[in-house]
């Protein structure tokens, strides 16, 4: 969502003076920032049209500008609004031409995506309120709004590693969506749960793309502790994509897909060494796709391993050393479809964490991270052209934080 | 796909051999609540005296500051005003740690007023209904005509947590209190503002100010203990798991017969 800066910063003022104007009992201001440096090596054809490996991406960002409030109206009620204001994104959706016009949402090209950029795209990541107590059950909170997406490690995913959530990286899940959820915390710590209904479409989609399916989400997430230091996961998700069942005309759209997403996870944590590892299904059904060519249902698939080993009691410094290993695996299409391809993801990674609060909670982190991937497909298959090539990506960020309480 | 298994292998092996205890020697570090931290310091140092070989760092911070320390492996012990919610001991636990409490203290959140004021008694209702506004002046409660000072603690506070749930039942403070950061602040505040009212745990009450009973029960180590006065509370230290050596040996001492006279000492009711 892209926003002119006068409208931008209309918005952050008003960010800081409803909650005082409503009457919040506390008002926390907060702010996370992500400057990273990326260099990308892949796949490129040269002169003589042979494959070689090239720096295909050189540049710094900013990837993330989170700036939320978080405003306690009593013990009961609290709302939280953040929003992402980056440099780089691929989802300039909304164009605007000088008279604040909208125009049609375009394909991204390299012509209109620079004509779409006014010095930085703005996101509305959160925007839900919290009522505790409505429902008599201890720690059960039911939220409504813009919110987390309680599905596999996408909600409590705190960026360890450079990479996103297995979820979000595969397109699997949103991080966060407009919806309905109770969420809570079950007695003795032992886990907690979620039931919700969404949109389903994320909180990216704007403008004319929405609405882009007529069907809510259904999600259902449980997280067991059953001991310190072991976490067993499960999350279930119902979800369409694809833009309505039926188009004008009552006309079979052959692109409408149902989707049933499951994730289960295992956390093993003990002493400084923390793995998360998490198992990613996501089973596809084009219902109304008649042509015998094309892939009418598949399961992809895929795991994450994640190994953090904390240095902190060892060197008196803050430093975690890391680890993934990922495999997403969408070869079970015919193989005349786009996408079926079977990648392997390799990255290893340190975090350096300094600046510390009085409850050890780092206000900055410096982190580096090396990155491979590999396709089983070759060159001559149409992904590889798509972009899904053999790569290699250096990765380095500093993350800085704050939380004040204005009040 | 071999290259592959031999590098987790390899990160598996590592994390294997950096497997190993916490010890730290004879340092203990203990932070969290403004209430317990008196008990925690004044039980620190009687202890210390006994063992000169251990060194026991006392911090405040808050409740929520201990429990985030504990939960953040910076802390052995976290003093706390109030019992860990559901969603802190489940976050601790999916970090391996487990919040294990031990009571080390009665404690009676106290209501104290002005010397000057002749309020004795407050329902609470009534301490209800002047926290969230809708009594404005003291003259409603059967005091002077004197516009109602509301003195409350900064919500990371464990005291302000208790007594938000016993008292206010998690309605909103009024807008217009002026929220503190320990307990003597607002017993100092109290007691220089003709019109103010506030909270505190009862070690903390002094002489300056006046103490009033709540639904005519006077906190006290008798209606405390017996549970008559509304606003009793434990206050507690957690460990990682059962405590172990020193730590084990310092909580001890503090449920001990001389801890827990420390303890009164410190103008806060014994565990028995």
């Amino acid at each position: 969502m892209l926003f002119s800066s006068i409208s931008k910063r209309k918005l952050c003022l008003a960010l800081l003076v409803l909650p005082m104007l409503a009457g919040a009992v506390e008002t926390k201001l907060s702010g996370e920032f992500w400057g990273r440096w990326i260099n990308e090596t892949a796949k490129k054809k040269d002169a003589s049209g042979n494959y070689q490996d090239k720096m295909v991406n050189n540049y710094l960002s900013l990837e993330r500008g989170y700036l939320g409030l978080e405003t306690k109206f009593s013990e009961m009620t609290k709302a939280r609004f953040t929003i992402d204001i980056f440099t780089t994104d691929k989802t300039h959706e909304y164009i605007q031409d000088s008279l604040q016009t909208a125009l049609p949402v375009e394909p991204i090209t390299s012509t209109n995506k620079s004509g779409s950029v006014d010095g930085a795209g703005l996101k509305i990541k959160y925007a839900y309120v919290d009522f505790t107590g409505l429902v008599p059950v201890p720690d059960l909170t039911l939220s409504a709004g813009m919110q987390k997406v309680y599905f596999g490690t996408i909600y409590d995913w705190n960026y360890t590693l450079i990479g996103k959530a297995p979820t979000d990286e595969y397109k699997v899940a949103n991080s966060a969506d407009l919806g309905i959820t109770l969420n809570g915390y079950l007695p003795q710590g032992f886990g907690e749960y979620a039931l919700g209904v969404y949109n389903g479409e994320g909180y990216k989609k704007v403008a004319s793309s929405l609405k882009e399916n007529t069907d809510f989400a259904y999600l259902a997430n449980l997280r067991l502790t059953p001991l310190p230091g072991i976490t067993l996961g499960g999350s279930f998700m119902s979800n369409s994509a694809g833009r309505e069942k039926t188009l004008d005309g009552d006309a079979l759209n052959a692109s409408y897909e149902k989707q049933q997403l499951l994730d289960g996870l295992v956390r093993l944590a003990y002493g400084p060494v923390d793995v998360w590892s998490e198992y990613i299904s996501k089973k596809v059904e084009y219902s109304n796709e008649t042509s015998a060519a094309k892939t009418k249902k598949f399961t992809a698939t895929g795991i994450s391993i994640i190994p953090i080993i904390s240095l902190k009691d060892y060197i008196d410094t803050d430093v975690q050393l890391i680890g993934r290993y990922d495999s997403w695996d969408e070869s079970d299409r015919i193989a005349a479809d786009k996408a079926r391809s079977k990648l392997s993801a390799m990255t290893f990674g340190a975090n350096y964490n300094f600046l510390h609060d009085e409850s050890a909670v780092p206000a900055m982190q410096l982190q580096l991270n090396y990155t491979t991937k590999s396709y089983d497909e070759d060159e001559s298959h149409s992904d590889f052209a798509a972009g899904k090539k053999d790569s290699s990506q250096i990765n380095l960020q500093l993350k800085w934080r704050f939380a004040n309480t204005l009040k | 796909m071999n290259k592959t298994i031999i590098i987790i292998s390899l990160i598996l092996t590592l994390s294997l051999i950096t497997l190993s205890s916490f010890a730290k020697g004879n340092q203990i570090t203990c932070t969290g609540s403004t209430t317990v931290l008196p008990v925690a310091q004044a039980t620190a140092e009687a202890f210390m005296d006994k063992h000169p070989e251990i060194n026991i760092s006392v911090r405040g911070g808050g409740s929520g500051v201990g429990v985030a320390a504990l939960q953040n492996k910076t802390a052995d012990i976290c003093n706390s005003s109030r019992p860990m919610k559901a969603k802190e001991i489940s976050a601790a636990k999916s970090k391996g740690i487990n919040p294990t409490p031990y009571a080390i203290a009665n404690d009676a959140i106290s209501i104290v007023v002005h010397k000057s004021n002749k309020v004795k008694n407050l329902s609470v209702d009534q301490i209800k209904k002047v926290y969230t506004g809708k009594i404005k002046n003291w003259k409603d409660l059967g005091g002077a005509n004197l516009p109602i000072v509301i003195i409350s603690r900064d919500v990371a506070s464990g005291t302000f947590e208790v007594f938000n749930e016993k008292a206010l039942a998690g309605a909103k403070v009024d807008a217009t209190a002026q929220l503190l950061a320990s307990n003597n602040a607002v017993v100092s505040a109290v007691s220089s503002t003709p019109g103010a009212i506030g909270y505190a745990g009862l070690g903390y009450v002094s002489d300056n100010v006046n103490v009033v009973m709540v639904n005519n029960v006077m906190p006290s180590e008798t209606t405390t203990k017996d549970g008559s006065y509304p606003l009793a509370r434990k206050l507690y230290m957690y460990t990682n798991g059962k405590a172990k050596g020193d730590v084990a040996r310092f909580i001890s001492f503090i449920q001990s017969v001389e801890g827990q006279t420390l303890v009164k000492d410190q103008g806060f009711i014994s565990l028995n």
